[in-house]
């Protein structure tokens, strides 16, 4: 991520920005009292990698739950009162 | 995600999902087939519900497709989209001060090296420069996030009536309705 873009219509506060607030939604927010510049370049790289972990840690819970679900709608398969009810929902 | 589009956004996958998984036609899948079929479900919801205020979603549709179009869908991204490619390293080393300390040298590395990790990680996000990357990554968390809040929803309510079967038929549809309205909301 450079820092210094020749035909950049976006300046380098408008990134920072970016980066505050995409470190805002991750779950290992820490506030720090102002970057300085010498400590910028370090802390965007750990908020890349806490954001490719934090995405890697999603995409396996919506696989969990996806198998969760088809493992409810497997027992849901059988004669029951609530497996009618589903059915019906889903139709 | 503000609370009003939060919401639209969480109904939108959530009748998506029921839709996709409707069809499905899982009578003859193993069990391996039907995980993947929901999970693809899922998947495909969510780009839908999100729409065309983002590159992710036709990335994802485009990468869960077998069609033969699929392949092609870069091209079509970048007329629509009019996304800016980038030239990283050449960029940075024309920028290059000349006397920069050597820590700050391996954290230009390291935010180049796991910028690309986040490309990967981001449907589309190959074909992003560096900014439009970041907003994308955030755009794309903050609805997967939403996606597991509804997944979790369903999955607690279909377990809460199926382990409720002894109730009578008259008051599981009620209990059905009313778990799947707070499911939505």
């Amino acid at each position: 991520m450079s820092g210094r873009r020749s035909r950049g219509s976006v300046s380098e506060e408008e990134i920072n920005e970016l980066i505050s607030k995409l470190q805002s939604l991750l779950p290992t927010a820490r506030r720090r009292g102002g970057s300085s510049s010498s400590s910028s370049q370090a802390s965007t790289a750990k908020m890349l990698k806490e954001t490719c972990s934090y995405i890697k840690t999603l995409n396996r819970e919506v696989e969990d739950l996806s198998d969760r679900l088809t493992d409810l709608m497997a027992t849901m398969d059988q004669n029951s009162p609530a497996a009618e009810i589903i059915r019906s929902l889903l139709r | 995600m503000r609370g009003p589009t939060a919401k639209a956004f969480k109904q939108g996958f959530l009748r998506s999902f029921l839709l996709s998984l409707k069809s499905c036609r899982t009578g003859d899948m193993s069990l391996q087939e039907r995980k993947r079929a929901v999970r693809s479900s899922a998947d495909a919801a969510m780009a839908t519900a999100r729409g065309g205020g983002a590159i992710w979603p036709r990335a994802l549709l485009a990468s869960s497709s077998s069609s033969p179009s699929s392949s092609s869908w870069p091209g079509l991204l970048l007329n629509a989209a009019k996304v800016k490619t980038t030239r990283c390293k050449s960029t940075a080393r024309r920028c290059c001060r000349p006397k920069r300390s050597s820590s700050e040298m391996i954290a230009r590395r390291l935010v180049r090296k796991r910028t690309k990790i986040l490309r990967g990680m981001v449907p589309g996000g190959e074909l992003l420069d560096s900014v439009s990357l970041l907003r994308e990554a955030m755009d794309y968390v903050v609805h997967l996030r939403a996606q597991v809040a509804v997944l979790r929803r369903v999955s607690n309510a279909m377990h809460h009536m199926a382990a409720t079967s002894y109730l009578t038929g008259l008051d599981l549809s009620r209990l059905a309705q009313g778990l799947l309205h707070r499911v939505c909301n």
